[in-house]
């Protein structure tokens, strides 16, 4: 989306642009208010958090929050479980989907608008409408886990990198927007490319890809997102802490106060820690991010 | 670009010759066995990861599958007894409601907030980003933030309401608040999304359309009620369809917030197929109830699209 704004619509009057400003800013104030909240509960000390009604500052700013709550939860294992399945998501989903989407922007060949459709449908299949038996066939995967050659007996792919990474590694969300992108850039490179003897897979590499790069970096942050925010998935197909990601971790950390007092410094220092990673790369890569989703969207 | 592999002249020749007009038309047979090797790998994928699932959904939705008794066929049995079930029934209420409330109203709130931002002010990349923060951090942590919120003793909810004298309830623990809560969290998260694509939208429309409303007299209400909205109506079906799905699918804040709780006042239709697949694995029931969800999710979404009449603008 670009910056523009529209050019009739901005003759605002001073008395409407106060308006405007201060209609904004209480929204902005509203939708920032959890996460300040949450900051400031973070560096709290433990009387902060009995202190009834509670205050809005800590008294004295606890930084070891962070470190108790690191070593409540293994939270380094966590980032690292989550950060391994979220670059793998993304390195899959660019090179496949991509591949995906150029042969199906590029070249005619029998059954392409079927697979096309059959792409978008997919797109359109709602998770709890496969959740059960991916599942299900994540487990019985033959030869995997202790499991014979018909899928029973062990335990598959539950718990393993294989059960984490693959299931959701290409998305036909990025097949589609790789598509759309491939139409939108001119052909003749790519014939010229063909003239000079360059073969296909090199014309999908090296010069119809590089004209598309803010696509690769817009599926690039979406599928991240998705993935590093992912919770369903990985808490059905983990057993335990060595493979367990950041938001699962979350809920761990929220459970093991649970029956006693919620050590709420704690539990929002690890919430924070949790949110920060994306908070910071969206606020770097807010341009793709929007751009992504409002044109596929729309388009 | 330096030459790699030299293909057959006559390939040259052909591609150069029929390249202007051709777009595609007349690709060599090595070129189409190329083209299906490209789109192998992700429609595999899909294929197994995506088209098989949804067909055992379907097919399992009509067995007693679970993992401790043999397979057996029963028919509609399992919907029958989905539908018997209060608690199931009481789930979809509850989903229905969650929607009901979160979806129009975050869309009347993001169609205004985009038309605020699509102005030329100081600061809006700033505003933007605010609005669309909740969106891009995992639902599971804004969740547990929520929780915190929601304590009445040291959370933020009472504590703000007890500036106007009110000493607010127990929110997650209460039944008759509950709900309510996890509508709130669910309106203020979903506002953002919404937000970015009307705002593309509203970066489409033409200027000279304003500029005429605005010359023949209308005020910004006018033009607002009669231009603005009705040139969003395709954004309209778009963000209904998706944010409908996406409510429909709500489970992390359920999770994180009340568990379904207190005595399933907040329990949702994702909820109860979880319960039935991984807590008591029947999983024949649990797909049953996702073919429910399915159904009702295919339902709304021919029904918005027949409201909004949006087929002919897209």
């Amino acid at each position: 989306m670009s910056e523009r704004a529209a050019g009739s619509r901005n003759r605002l009057t001073p008395r409407l642009r106060v308006a405007t400003h201060l209609l904004l800013a209480l929204t902005a104030l509203a939708m920032v208010a959890p996460f300040i909240w949450m900051a400031l509960t973070s560096f709290k000390t433990d009387r902060d958090i009995a202190t009834f009604p509670p205050t809005w500052l800590p008294s004295s700013w606890r930084l070891a929050n962070y470190t108790d709550a690191l070593s409540v939860a293994p939270f380094g294992i966590y980032f690292r479980n989550s950060l391994i399945i979220s670059v793998g998501h993304v390195v899959i989903n660019l090179v496949l989907a991509s591949l995906a989407g150029f042969a199906l922007a590029r070249y005619r060949f029998r059954g392409r608008e079927a697979v096309f459709l059959g792409f978008i449908a997919m797109l359109m299949i709602p998770t709890y409408t496969k959740i059960v038996p991916q599942f299900l066939i994540a487990k019985t995967m033959p030869l995997f886990g202790g499991n014979d050659w018909l899928g029973s007996g062990g335990s598959g792919w539950v718990n393993t990198w294989w059960g984490l990474i693959i299931p959701g590694a290409v998305t036909p969300f990025a097949v589609f927007l790789f598509r759309q992108f491939y139409l939108s850039i001119p052909r003749e490179l790519e014939d010229a490319a063909r003239i000079d003897g360059l073969g296909e897979w090199s014309i999908w590499a090296r010069i119809a890809s590089p004209l598309i790069k803010p696509a690769f970096v817009t599926a690039g942050l979406l599928t991240f997102q998705e993935s590093f925010n992912n919770f369903l998935w990985p808490l059905l197909i983990t057993t335990d802490d060595n493979k367990r990601v950041v938001q699962l971790g979350l809920t761990v950390l929220k459970e093991s106060g649970e029956g006693f007092t919620t050590q709420w410094n704690l539990l929002m220092a690890g919430t924070a820690m949790a949110s920060l990673p994306m908070i910071v790369l969206f606020l770097l890569t807010q341009r793709y991010f929007v751009q992504g989703l409002a044109t596929t969207g729309i388009k | 670009m330096t030459t790699v592999d030299v293909p057959p002249p006559v390939e040259v020749a052909r591609t150069a010759s029929t390249s202007p007009s051709s777009r595609g038309r007349g690709a060599s047979s090595r070129q189409r066995r190329t083209a299906w090797l490209m789109v192998a790998p992700a429609g595999l994928h899909a294929l197994y990861w995506i088209a098989l699932p949804v067909l055992a959904t379907f097919v399992l939705s009509m067995t007693n599958y679970s993992v401790l008794a043999p397979l057996r066929f029963v028919g509609l049995g399992n919907f029958v007894k989905s539908f018997e079930d209060p608690i199931f029934r009481t789930s979809i209420w509850h989903t229905v409601v969650y929607t009901f409330f979160t979806v129009p109203v975050s869309m009347a709130l993001a169609v205004f907030l985009a038309v605020l931002l699509n102005q030329q002010i100081r600061a809006r990349a700033w505003y933007r980003a605010a609005v669309f923060l909740p969106q891009v951090t995992a639902t599971v942590a804004v969740a547990t933030v929520w929780y915190q919120i929601y304590d009445p003793y040291s959370g933020l909810a009472n504590k703000l309401l007890s500036f106007l004298g009110i000493t607010g309830p127990a929110w997650l623990a209460d039944p008759s608040y509950a709900l309510s809560a996890v509508i709130v969290m669910g309106v203020w998260q979903g506002i953002g999304i919404k937000m970015i694509i009307y705002l593309a939208a509203l970066q489409n429309l033409p200027d000279e359309l304003f500029e005429a409303a605005e010359l023949d007299g209308a005020n910004a209400w006018q033009r607002f009620r009669r231009i603005t909205l009705p040139m969003l109506r395709p954004a309209t079906l778009f963000v209904g369809v998706v944010s409908i799905i996406s409510a429909f699918q709500a489970f992390d804040q359920v999770y994180v917030l009340t568990r379904g709780g207190p005595a399933n006042a907040t329990t949702m239709m994702t909820y109860e197929v979880y319960k039935n697949a991984f807590a008591t694995f029947q999983m024949g029931m649990a797909c049953a109830k996702s073919v429910v969800l399915f159904v009702f999710l295919f339902g709304l979404t021919l029904l918005n699209r027949k409201l909004t009449g949006g087929d002919e603008d897209e």
